[in-house]
Parts: C-alpha cells; structure tokens; sequence
C-alpha cells in the first residue's frame, strides 16, 4: 500500500443540511495553517468539518511529536478550537477531540456512518443550547487573622516540653483550621453546582484543574461544565451574581458560551433538573 | 504567591474568557472519544501531555511572577516536595522527642536515685 500525500483532518460533526447554505462556509479560516481550505465532507445526513493535512506532519508519530511540543500543542488546540466554534456558529456541532485524523475522506464516512445514530443523538441534543463552565475556588492563604494568632502560646516557652507542646498544638490547629476552610468550600461548591444545575438540560463534572493552573493562592474545588438552552444565559448570570454575593468562602469563575465540547457525547443529563 | 493575592476579597471573581489556553485544553483533549481516528494517540499519551501542558501554561502565566521551579518544591504538586516536608517535619519532632525523653528521664533517674538514698541512709 503506497502512502497517501495527504490525510484527513476532522474538527467536528454537523447536520448535512444546516450546512448547505454558504458554499464553502468555512474557505476562509486557515485551520491547522496547512494552506488546505477547511471543508466538509457529506456522509449520509452527517457533514463532517474537515481540512487535508500532510501525512508527513500528521502521520501517529509526527503527531505525538508535534503535540509534546509546548508551543505546537496549544498552536494545534487553538487552530482545533477556532474551528468548532466557527462551524458552531453557523449550525449545532458535535466537536471531535484533538487529533481526530483518518487517512482519507472515504474513512471519515466510514467513521461517520458506523456511529450514525449517536451522532443523529448528540446533535439532537445540543440544538439550540450552549455549554457554560463554572470554577469554584477556595483560598488558600492563611486564615483570617484572629484563628491564625495561637494566643495561648508563650513566646518564651517554659522549657523544651512546653515548646514541643505548643508546636504541636499550633500545626493541630494549622491542619484543623485548613479542613474547616476546606469542607466549608467544598459544601459552597456543591450549593453553586446545584443552583447551576437547576438552569440546565445536563452538567458534568470536569476534573478539577491542579495548582500549576489555578496558582498556588487557591484550590480548586469544583470544575463543571452546563449545558443551557441560548436563551438562558440572562439567567445563569443572575444566578451566579446572587451566589457570589452569598458564597463568600469561594472564588465563582463563569466562562462561556462554548460549543457543547463536554456534552458530545452524553453528559449527565438530570431529568427534573430543567422546567 | 504574593501579599496582594492573599488579601484579594474572595468574592471578587474575574470572567474566564473562552480564549483561556487552559480552558481550550480540557475541552478539546479531556473529552470522551465520539469517534475514533484512523491515527490514534491514547489516552495515556493526551494525559501527560495535558500534565506537560499545564507545566507550560504555569511557565507562562504564573512561573514567571513566582519563580520558575516553584512547583518542585509544592507538596500539592510534587510528591517528592510531600515526602521531602514530611520527612523534615518528623525529624523535627523526633528531636523534639528525644529532648522531652532525656528530660523526663533525667528527672525520673532523679527521683528513683532520691528514693533509693531514703532506702539506703
């Protein structure tokens, strides 16, 4: 088997006929910047967003080595991004991950066929709603002063035993403190995460980003994604407002819209959740 | 980490914008596979490269203000810096124990050599 020139690069999944509109909606973004047009590619009543990526820069191991590459990974991530969000613009879009690649346009409708049905599904699902993040943080200096002065302990300390002593009290009440700080927060989330959840059609719950994301001054204790109908975005706003007027132990981030990235396929949907 | 984040009102949040790099990364490498691709990188791989990619961003964003190799010496982060502070707080307190011990034990010797001289005047 000679290997092909080019391969096939997919962004993401729509309806074949929300598509048809401009004749090539998307001729304008560079994509992956390999010079190829991004393009669709018809596969029953699904269209695929795809662009033609050399096999050379794509192939399994260029594409391991081009994305352990700081830079090459989020120039990739972004190019991957700006894609799915322009083709979510113009009609419901299911993303495909990072790297989904096929060795040809005949593969991709092999793809696309083989999973028709939940496709069919997810778009089904995503029609007319967007996905909204919302972060919880707790910080984590010290705690407010008064908690923090152990008054009881003298500076000079009677001998060895009653400095040993004192230590042990001050990183019990260290720990005690951090844990009272921390539960306090989590329940905060929970509240946020349930008062979200009441506006939306399905939430899931991403992992929490560690302390190389969110700093070192604050924890992160909740990271979910929503997904909400368009015309809702007033109301989570409004929602978000009163809860960080309440929830003053945590930090409340909202970003959004995004495309339905989290809910392609599946989601936890709470039947009850919505009116 | 500095002064003013520490005192910066927890009720006070910034709007994450989409274009946020982290943000970007969870959604389009942390999902679930729809479908798979004719050329795979498995989950392991997306893994630590999400691992490697967060060391980049925190390169970026945060490492600069707060020194480059913080997160080496962060317990939080780094299990080595956990087991590094663990190790230095129990010699710690091992040698607050044997100071208390020799002490103790200084005095009990004390009182049973008191106790022996009433026996044996």
């Amino acid at each position: 088997m000679t290997e092909a020139a080019t391969l096939t690069y997919a962004f993401a999944v729509c309806r074949g006929g929300d598509l048809t509109a401009p004749a090539e909606p998307f001729a304008e973004l560079p994509g992956l910047g390999t010079g190829a047009p991004v393009r669709t590619v018809a596969a029953g009543p699904l269209t695929a967003v795809v662009q033609d990526v050399p096999a050379a820069g794509y192939d399994e191991e260029a594409l391991r080595r081009r994305l352990s590459v700081g830079a090459e990974l989020e120039r990739c991530a972004r190019a991957h991004h700006a894609v799915i969000t322009a083709a979510s613009a113009l009609a419901p879009a299911v993303p495909l991950p990072l790297a989904t690649v096929y060795l040809d346009d005949g593969r991709v409708r092999e793809a696309l066929g083989d999973r028709e049905t939940s496709f069919l599904t997810a778009l089904g699902r995503i029609a007319g709603r967007a996905e909204w993040g919302v972060k919880v943080y707790a910080p984590t200096g010290p705690p407010p002063a008064p908690a923090a002065v152990p008054a009881v302990v003298p500076a000079e300390g009677p001998g060895p035993g009653g400095n040993g002593r004192a230590y042990l009290d001050r990183v019990r009440t260290r720990q005690r403190g951090r844990e009272q700080r921390h539960a306090l927060a989590l329940r905060a989330a929970e509240r946020v995460d349930a008062a979200v959840r009441g506006l939306a059609v399905a939430a899931r719950r991403l992992r929490p980003h560690g302390v190389e994301v969110t700093g070192k001054h604050r924890t992160h204790v909740l990271n979910a994604a929503y997904l909400l109908d368009l015309g809702r975005e007033r109301e989570l706003r409004a929602a978000l407002a009163s809860l960080r007027r309440d929830e003053t132990d945590v930090q409340i981030e909202l970003s959004g819209p995004w495309a339905p990235y989290s809910f392609a396929d599946g989601g936890i949907t709470d039947p009850g959740a919505a009116p | 980490m500095t002064e003013r984040d520490l005192v910066h009102p927890p009720s006070v949040t910034d709007e994450r914008h989409p274009s946020d790099l982290a943000e970007i990364l969870e959604r389009v490498l942390d999902k679930g596979i729809v479908i798979a691709g004719d050329i795979k990188i498995d989950l392991l791989d997306i893994e630590l490269l999400t691992i490697r990619l967060r060391l980049f961003i925190s390169s970026v964003d945060t490492a600069r203000k707060a020194g480059i190799d913080w997160w080496e010496t962060d317990p939080a982060l780094s299990s080595r810096a956990a087991r590094d502070t663990l190790a230095q707080e129990n010699a710690e307190l091992r040698t607050r124990l044997h100071a208390l011990e020799s002490r103790i034990g200084a005095e009990e010797l004390s009182t049973v050599g008191a106790a022996e001289e009433e026996r044996h005047p």
